[in-house]
């Protein structure tokens, strides 16, 4: 357990709910406070302390929702931390992290293309990235659940 | 793909000294470090006055490699019209002969023969060096008899 | 920055590089833009590789990913194998036996060895060096030939499956290993030598392409880039996956920053791996059988999620397997080192010279299939900041014959 987000816990930025194999620590935030997270984090590690390792996007079609979670790998014993959140998934939206962590570019942009949720403030994200034009004229996210492809 | 009639005697001048032109429409990497094993020293394909030339302007052969995907496909048309006749494609390795395991993916059109006229399939994932100067070889007789 | 420098230069030259590119073998559009010589903006267009495949995984079974997920990569296909296999076997909750851990091994430390030489071979040719990138590829050819020793193939071979490998090795194939690897050991020694001393080399990778340690870790730069910036990472060394945890090994990390260090890192990461591959013949354990019986696999796949990485020879390799008890799985994320490698990169190409771009580029060891397989950006943030006055004079965009390339 690393310290730094031990406190983040205790202030209730972050609620512990397990573990992904192996031994990824799992902790769930609302999506409003992502901004709040990464400024603390920077604060608290530093920038040489950690790097955002990726965001995985997943349609969870049952709940509708879309779940994002933020592999973080703090360093130097590289131990990754799972930051996950949900968004809505007929009103996709979550503020992007690009101005803090440039790392994000890849993960938002692939993230926004491929499941269409829309980071606020990445003036990054355009269609169609690389998903063929005319699925992006049909409006469809390749990697939803309900999508035909 | 039609091609356009290319027995007519000129396919000739070219089979003493071919030029290669190698584009990647979408492959893993595999074909194409092959591609590459074969122009260097070990395997050698310049033993036959194969060259890989700098430019598509300069070239007489084109080695398509990957399963061709919808962006690739746009600049694989664009490459061949740029290229001078008499003009060959070799299509490298399953993907581009098929699509291979690729080929049911939204965003890859199969086959390179769904882009431009292919004339030469190389089977194989990856195609070993040898089999890909086998294949330029080959070319080169059909060459000689046409 | 002087600004009335730029005034005097009306306009920059959109230089595009790719994405038929004689030296490169891969399909990528850097569209940089030159002021005189100096580069003072890069964006990376790509997308020329994507196809799909982490839909096409959701789509097959578990069984079938194993084979699309190894071509994602061809360079690296036994890394990205043993890292899906790795996060369905923790699924499944098995584990294979130590025989076939240390074949694994084997199997991506051969990989590492050709992949880092590949790249200082490409790199000899962009800085001119042709004579001495046929000799590398040459001596690449006997790391080949262990490979299809071990794997069967040269390049893909599929060696990995839930539970272990699909291969064994008999002792006879050892002592030919053990030969092999032998007769490459002093030949990667001589042209790390010849790196470290050659003054062409020197001239054309030192200082260029810097990245600082605190901006290797905030751009998520990873593997042998991360490394030669003075981060210590590792996923072989933190995770100990596989047999790592038993086998010694050293991890490189230079304080040098720039090109130069990068190559560097990649031939002293040979040798370590040689000195592993070496560590491994020697010690293959004989317990357990190395090959499962694929038949008596399992055919029912609970539900769960697991999260593995794999230190392959670009870095950092993630995969992100999620299954909900069906055959197929709900959810495969592949994250390739490249990926920021590469897109995360274009900062850093600015204030150095046309010349110097393809060096650049090659020093993050870009490896296009692995990072095009789902993403594509174009990197037109933050740099704007940085040159303002430069972009300005940009904005008239002369266009260049767009033949002409690098």
């Amino acid at each position: 357990m690393i310290e730094e987000i031990n406190e983040l816990v205790k202030e209730g930025l972050l609620k512990e709910v397990g573990t992904i194999k192996p031994n990824r620590e799992l902790y769930e935030f609302s999506h409003e406070r992502i901004r709040e997270i990464f400024k603390q984090l920077l604060e608290r590690l530093g920038e040489k302390g950690f790097y955002l390792a990726t965001i995985v996007g997943t349609d969870i079609l049952k709940d509708k929702k879309i779940r994002l979670d933020y592999y973080v790998v703090v360093l130097p014993e590289e131990t990754t931390i799972v930051l996950r959140t949900y968004v809505d998934r007929d009103n996709p939206e979550i503020n992007s992290i690009l101005d803090l962590i440039p790392a994000a570019l890849a993960p938002e942009c692939e993230i926004h293309d491929l499941l269409g949720v829309v980071f606020k403030g990445n003036p990054a994200l355009r269609r169609p990235f690389f998903v063929p034009e005319e699925l992006v004229e049909k409006g469809i996210y390749p990697l939803r659940k309900d999508a035909r492809v | 793909m039609e091609k356009e009639n290319k027995s007519d005697g000129k396919a000739k001048i070219i089979r003493y000294t071919p030029w290669l032109v190698h584009f990647n429409t979408g492959a893993c990497n595999g074909c194409d470090i092959e591609v590459l094993a074969a122009l260097t020293p070990f395997y050698d394909v310049e033993r036959f006055g194969i060259k890989l030339a700098p430019s598509i302007r300069h070239g007489d052969i084109l080695l398509v490699t990957g399963a061709v995907t919808k962006k690739a496909g746009e600049r694989l048309k664009r490459l061949y019209e740029q290229m001078p006749g008499p003009k060959f494609v070799i299509a490298v390795g399953t993907c581009a002969c098929t699509g291979g395991v690729f080929a049911k993916s939204y965003s890859v059109y199969a086959g390179a023969d769904k882009v431009v006229p292919v004339d030469m399939y190389i089977p194989g994932c990856p195609p070993r060096p040898e089999a890909i100067i086998d294949g330029i070889a080959k070319l080169l007789k059909k060459l000689e008899q046409s | 920055m002087a600004i009335d420098k730029v005034i005097e230069v009306p306009y920059a030259l959109e230089i595009p590089v790719g994405p038929q590119h004689p030296a490169l073998h891969e399909p990528i559009l850097l569209k940089a833009y030159a002021d005189g010589e100096e580069v003072v903006k890069v964006e990376v267009h790509t997308g020329y590789n994507h196809r799909g495949i982490e839909k096409l995984a959701e789509k097959n079974s578990f069984y079938r990913d194993i084979f699309i997920v190894s071509r994602v990569c061809g360079i690296c296909n036994g890394v990205h194998a043993n890292c899906f296999v790795r996060a369905v076997e923790q699924i499944l909750g098995i584990e294979p036996s130590p025989r076939a851990k240390y074949l694994r091994v084997l199997a991506m430390e051969l990989e590492r060895m050709h992949s880092h030489m590949l790249i200082n071979a490409v790199m000899a040719e962009i800085i001119g060096f042709d004579s001495l990138f046929m000799n590398i590829m040459r001596d690449r050819e006997y790391i080949m030939k262990s490979k299809e020793i071990v794997t069967g193939n040269r390049v893909s071979a599929d060696y990995m499956i839930f539970g272990g490998v699909r291969r064994d090795l008999s002792s006879d194939k050892i002592d030919k290993l053990r030969k092999l690897i032998d007769r490459v050991i002093p030949r990667i020694k001589y042209y790390k030598k010849l790196f470290m001393e050659d003054e062409t080399i020197l001239k054309r990778l030192v200082d260029v392409g810097v990245v600082k340690p605190s901006e290797a870790t905030l751009y998520g730069l990873l593997g042998p880039v991360a490394r030669a910036s003075g981060v210590k990472i590792d996923a072989r060394a933190s995770d100990k996956y596989d047999a790592y945890g038993e086998i010694p090994f050293n991890v490189i990390v230079r304080n040098e920053c720039d090109a130069w260090a990068r190559m560097m890192v990649r031939w002293d990461e040979a040798l370590e791996s040689a000195k592993i591959i070496k560590y491994v013949l020697d010690h293959l354990p004989q317990d357990g059988k190395a090959v499962p019986d694929e038949r008596r696999l399992p055919r029912r796949f609970p539900p769960g999620e697991a999260y593995t990485r794999v230190e392959a020879p670009r870095g950092e390799l993630i995969y992100y397997v999620m299954s909900d008890g069906k055959p197929m799985p709900y959810r495969v994320k592949i994250r390739t080192p490249s990926v920021h490698n590469i897109l995360n990169t274009a900062k850093f190409y600015i204030g150095y010279s046309i010349a110097d771009l393809p060096v650049i580029l090659t020093s993050w060891d870009p490896c296009i299939s692995c990072m095009e397989r789902l993403t594509i950006i174009d990197l037109r943030t933050g740099e704007r900041r940085k040159v303002p006055m430069k972009e300005l004079a940009g904005g008239g965009k002369k266009w260049v014959n767009p033949r002409y390339s690098l």
